[in-house]
């Protein structure tokens, strides 16, 4: 390059330089005049928040709640929030469930457990701009607590529980504040699957509702699956009470896995190891050689399975029966299956508000039963699902597909989600159950069936000690492996039977929920171990 | 299973002489050496063959617009439902279960060949369905429990049972 043609480029350099100096003194320029206007808009709301603010003790955030003085005033549960209420001064405490500023009014829905009502700010002589404003910026699950009026209403509020009144607030203070970015977000994680595909609306995936456990069991939905399962384990103990039956608790330390080497968690037991029971089989049926006669325990059951089902966890609560009877299993099948009943009857009569919440997000059937329990043979069972074309031998177990199928043509038939399917083939059964006595190919054993899905595995157990032993070694067990076991029925053992069911998978079924995690409230499987 | 299915229309057609069929290709396609003419190559050129030797053209259709239909799923089981791979099944099914909706024989108002071949080349789907699926396509299960009860059709081929009543309400498909 020549000389001029260099310093031509310099010069066409310093140019653009200067024109870069200037758009960047243009932008700082730019920068500055906004940070004033932003400022001086602070400044002027500044004055407008100090002006007169008439309602500033009517509002805030309390002190931390430290056990400071003992306040005599009644919360009333928003449960309570009635048009019989209309017109009363109430305290009550909730969370913000969601809240919405228009202008000069604040509209919240305060929630609790399973019921929420809405609530309202509005600027008047009562309530002032600045606390209208500070409702609005309360973050979503802070738990708050406000006294208002409990103004009835003409046109229902659909989206709340309490459709009938809405609060008019007067005093609101914030006494545990939340963060402002929830890991979910409640109204999304009780969304229905349809509503969130039809109207493309945020759901919550199942395990992100479960890695952020605690605000996801805050849902109505939730709320009211727990209830109803705290209804079964009260019912299922009230009928066996009733019954007269004892309840029992064994032991989960084991030297001995109970049903199969397989899928036992091993655990370290000083210097030698143990095993997490798989269930409570041996103790409660050495329980009734120690003359208890009516059995259950309600405990934890531990299985190391590999399964990553809809149906399985590796920890779940098993609800356990055993009883001695005098001349027939079918005793204690009653005897079962009543319970059964017992639970579904009050289910049915005391839980009906619970039922219908998780219907909204989970809609299904309502569970239908017979009394009495429907029983049918394994045999007539093959002959339906033969007529229905599926082909299988006569000894084989009923596979998953077919158990389903099974549970469609007998609620076909017979118009129930509850039945007994009796006499299995001995072949498919645990080496402890009793034959039949009438053919060696089956056997007196039973499960249970809701919705199609195996809720109870039971059997006439042998009580016999050389019996066992035979069996056992047919099955090809290590004697030395169960020998306390075979002993307690050497010195006189009552004929005895029973079951077990697992409290997950009747909630999910009773519910017809579809997933057995949606009915543990901390599922342990494969993949899960927290929280 | 071309030829067995010929046997079959030989024998549901009344035919007294069952005729000697070769195949050619590696998709076995069904010819019939004639004595007085060229060799007739394939299965619903054979077939068509058949139901007029058997003076029953009617199976052909009555009307110029059924003969038309017929043509069409008969045109369709060769092309469309032989050997179509897994994916292509359930669109067939979802097709001929909205066509099947208002009719209740695939051509007309009468039974016609139409009905037999797509009858014999449907079945080894058919079969394999489970309950649940065989209530999702309803028309044509209907459609096939008709026709294989019909006489002299279901020879070499083993019937499929279909429920009377529904299993699985309505809403869970």
């Amino acid at each position: 390059m020549t000389k001029e043609q260099v310093t031509g480029a310099a010069e066409e350099e310093q140019q653009a330089q200067s024109k870069k100096a200037l758009k960047k003194q243009q932008k700082e320029a730019e920068k500055a005049a906004k940070k004033a206007e932003k400022q001086a808009k602070l400044a002027a709301e500044q004055q407008t928040a100090d002006e007169d603010d008439f309602a500033k003790d009517r509002y805030g955030v309390s002190a931390m709640v430290q056990s400071q003085e003992k306040v005599d005033r009644t919360l009333v549960r928003v449960q309570e929030l009635t048009p019989h209420r209309g017109g009363q001064l109430v305290w009550v405490r909730a969370r913000i469930h969601t809240s919405r500023a228009k202008g000069k009014q604040c509209f919240l829905v305060l929630r609790q457990q399973q019921f929420n009502v809405q609530a309202l700010v509005a600027v008047g002589d009562r309530a002032s701009k600045q606390m209208v404003k500070f409702a609005a910026n309360i973050t979503k699950e802070s738990i708050v607590d406000v006294e208002a009026v409990v103004q009835t209403v003409e046109q229902k509020i659909e989206s709340c529980s309490q459709q009938d009144v809405e609060l008019h607030i007067e005093r609101i203070f914030v006494i545990s504040q939340a963060e402002p970015r929830l890991p979910l977000q409640l109204e999304d994680a009780v969304r229905p699957e349809t509503e969130g595909e039809e109207e493309g609306r945020a759901t919550v995936n199942q395990d992100t509702k479960l890695d952020n456990r605690v605000i996801d069991l805050r849902t109505t939905t939730s709320q009211a699956i727990f209830r109803l399962q705290s209804g079964v384990c009260q019912l299922f103990r009230d009928t066996l009470i009733n019954k007269g039956f004892v309840e029992i608790q064994t032991p989960k330390i084991i030297s001995a896995a109970s049903e199969g080497g397989a899928n036992v968690f091993t655990v370290s037991y000083f210097k030698t190891s143990a095993y997490l029971a798989q269930s409570p089989q041996l103790y409660k049926q050495m329980c009734i050689c120690a003359d208890f006669d009516k059995v259950f325990c309600v405990g934890p059951v531990f299985r190391a399975e590999d399964s990553n089902t809809h149906r399985h966890l590796t920890e779940f609560v098993g609800l356990d029966i055993e009883m001695a009877f005098n001349y027939h299993y079918h005793e204690v099948i009653d005897s079962i299956t009543d319970t059964m009943v017992q639970i579904f009857k009050g289910l049915r009569d005391h839980f009906q508000t619970e039922i219908q919440t998780v219907g909204k997000q989970y809609p299904s059937e309502p569970f239908k039963f017979l009394e009495p329990t429907l029983r049918l043979e394994y045999r007539e069972a093959v002959a339906m699902l033969r007529a229905a074309g599926v082909e299988m031998g006569d000894e084989e177990d009923l596979s998953t597909p077919n158990e389903k199928l099974l549970g469609r043509l007998v609620k076909e038939k017979y118009d129930t989600d509850f039945y007994v399917l009796d006499k299995y083939p001995l072949a498919v059964r645990p080496f402890y159950t009793m034959p039949d006595p009438n053919n060696p190919k089956y056997s007196n054993s039973y499960d249970m069936f809701m919705r199609g899905e195996e809720i109870l595995s039971g059997a006439q157990r042998v009580h016999d000690a050389q019996l066992l032993t035979e069996r056992a070694l047919h099955h090809g067990i290590d004697l030395e492996k169960i020998k306390a076991y075979i002993d307690s029925f050497r010195y006189g053992a009552p004929p005895h039977a029973g079951g077990g069911i697992g409290l997950e998978r009747v909630t999910m079924l009773y519910l017809g929920l579809h997933n057995v995690r949606q009915t543990s409230m901390f599922p342990r499987d494969p993949k899960r171990l927290t929280p | 299973m071309a030829l067995k299915e010929l046997s079959s229309l030989e024998k549901c057609l009344g035919l007294k002489k069952p005729n000697k069929y070769s195949t050619q290709g590696e998709r076995k396609v069904p010819v019939l050496q004639n004595n007085n003419g060229p060799a007739l190559v394939g299965l619903v050129t054979i077939a068509s063959h058949l139901v007029h030797e058997a003076k029953r053209t009617e199976l052909l259709g009555n009307s110029a617009e059924q003969r038309a239909v017929v043509q069409q799923w008969l045109e369709y089981r060769i092309t469309r439902l032989d050997n179509c791979s897994k994916e292509e099944v359930k669109v067939i099914l979802k097709e001929l279960n909205q066509y099947l909706e208002d009719k209740v024989y695939l051509a007309g108002n009468s039974f016609t060949l139409a009905d037999t071949l797509m009858y014999y080349g449907i079945h080894h789907i058919i079969m394999n369905l489970a309950v649940q699926e065989k209530e999702k396509f309803l028309n044509v299960t209907r459609w096939f429990d008709h026709i294989q009860h019909y006489p002299g059709v279901r020879h070499h081929l083993a019937p499929v049972v279909v429920l009377r009543n529904r299993v699985y309400p309505s809403g869970q498909h």
